[in-house]
């Protein structure tokens, strides 16, 4: 994935610390993430019982194999690069300001 | 957006997740913007210095940067900006190539000219507007930029724009053009600051006898443009350019238009760009530039710091001063004789013997600011 550019003229929000502004920006990422995670389920449960092909239950008791593990892997490591975006963007943005 | 009225061949397209990523974020501004903004101005009321104040609408703003209210509203209204445009960008370079190849599939029609030697106006390099990540000015060899800020604008537009097609303000700078100078018969156009080229395509499709130009500061964002209007089957010359120094020749358009391009600038370039325009006019040609409606000396208190809201922490520097101008004054200045100053509704199917010019707003998406004026 090519990295995103950088954003020039960000101001800081006066009386907002980099902190929070971080933390805002990291729930909002975080809540966008459930809320995909949440419709695909949506999306899964009800494709699954159209076909009338879903049993819950084993849903608990499931598994994943060594592929399946990985492929899992990749979805969660792209999961925690979303949403701790804002810590890697305030570095840039100060490596930015320091080096300008 | 879940169910796009019109689309075109170079939208990029978002997978499952993705669109529910774009949803989502459409949906946490509209909330913000509905359930937490009107408190925002009953706050802003609460902390109003008073109309007697001689610096009202600034004291408001530095008032409520005191309120932990304010601050958590503001910090999560640019978060949610910056989300959108993650996300979107994540998506759109995921399928680069494909939409490279797209775009190398179109029509032979219309043209791209880049200039290598091209430098951006400082208010475009120093501020990316709307935080889009790299800016309007970002060059390359590709069509990813521009296919990152067509995506973003029809998610930030949140569909009260033409949806994909993003097309409702060239479509009533046309509808302008056919109420207000109905004799004109265009043959040769140019849009000044034409981005993904949304308003130049239904401007040519009004006119299509003429030959359509099109100016803007990135090459990314050009090449895509050229691919969208070429799919769209609109013939349209897009060339690098910077619209307070366009490279043509003196009285070489007919119609010179821009639609929503001065709060993007700054206080030294909108003059500029109306000079320029006059220029750039045939004798009795005409110029339409096309603004948000709304006025900033009209606005009440929140709007007010709303505008400040977005010169500060969206990167729109000159929303304020172009919200403020006297254009009448300005355009005058420029020398065009008989500006006519007002409210164009909008529309999404301008024809000829149409109206809807007149000098009240009906609000935000109803109409649009405009002057407008023949040399």
């Amino acid at each position: 994935m090519d990295k995103t550019p950088y954003t020039a003229g960000r101001r800081e929000i006066t009386g907002l610390s980099v902190l929070e502004d971080q933390a805002l920006a990291m729930i909002a990422a975080l809540a966008s993430e459930l809320a995909v995670a949440r419709e695909r389920i949506d999306t899964l449960e009800r494709m699954l019982e159209d076909k009338g092909a879903i049993d819950r239950t084993l849903i608990d008791s499931y598994a994943p194999d060594a592929a399946a593990a990985a492929e899992r892997d990749g979805i969660r490591q792209r999961m925690i690069a979303k949403i701790f975006r804002p810590l890697r963007d305030a570095t840039r943005r100060a490596i930015q300001e320091k080096t300008a | 957006m879940s169910t796009p009225i019109g689309t075109h061949a170079m939208l990029p397209q978002a997978n499952h997740d993705e669109m529910a990523e774009q949803l989502f974020a459409r949906d946490l501004k509209i909330w913000l913007g509905s359930e937490v903004e009107p408190l925002q101005g009953q706050l802003a009321d609460a902390i109003d210095p008073g109309p007697q104040h001689n610096d009202r609408d600034a004291e408001a703003f530095a008032r409520l940067h005191e309120e932990p209210a304010f601050l958590g509203w503001a910090g999560m209204f640019r978060a949610a900006q910056e989300l959108m445009w993650d996300d979107i960008y994540r998506s759109v370079h995921r399928q680069k190539d494909a939409l490279n190849a797209k775009a190398a599939q179109a029509a032979d029609i219309g043209s791209v000219t880049i200039d290598p030697d091209f430098t951006a106006p400082a208010y475009l390099v120093d501020g990316h507007v709307h935080m889009m990540p790299g800016g309007y000015a970002l060059n390359g060899d590709d069509v990813t930029q521009g296919a990152v800020m067509d995506r973003g604008g029809a998610v930030y537009m949140l569909g009260r724009n033409g949806g994909f097609m993003n097309d409702g303000r060239g479509a009533t700078v046309a509808g302008h053009v056919f109420a207000e100078y109905p004799d004109l018969k265009p043959l040769k156009i140019l849009e000044l600051g034409c981005g993904t080229g949304a308003s130049i395509v239904p401007v040519a499709r009004a006119f299509p006898d003429a030959e359509t130009y099109g100016i803007d500061v990135g090459s990314s964002v050009l090449r895509y443009a050229h691919a969208r209007a070429s799919h769209l089957g609109v013939p349209v010359h897009f060339v690098q350019g910077d619209a307070e120094h366009a490279p043509f020749e003196d009285e070489s358009f007919d119609l010179v238009f821009s639609a929503a391009l001065f709060h993007e600038t700054s206080e030294t370039a909108i003059p500029q760009i109306l000079a320029e325009s006059y220029r750039l006019l045939k004798p009795g040609g005409v110029v339409v530039h096309l603004e948000v409606p709304a006025r900033y000396d009209q606005l009440n208190l929140w709007a007010q710091i709303r505008a400040q809201v977005e010169r500060d922490y969206n990167n729109e520097p000159a929303w304020q001063v172009a919200t403020s101008a006297d254009y009448d004054a300005l355009m005058r200045s420029a020398g065009f004789a008989d500006p006519k100053i007002g409210y164009q509704d909008a529309c999404f199917a301008p024809a000829p013997g149409q109206g809807g010019f007149g000098p009240e707003s009906k609000g935000v998406f109803r109409s649009w600011f405009i002057a407008s004026g023949r040399k």
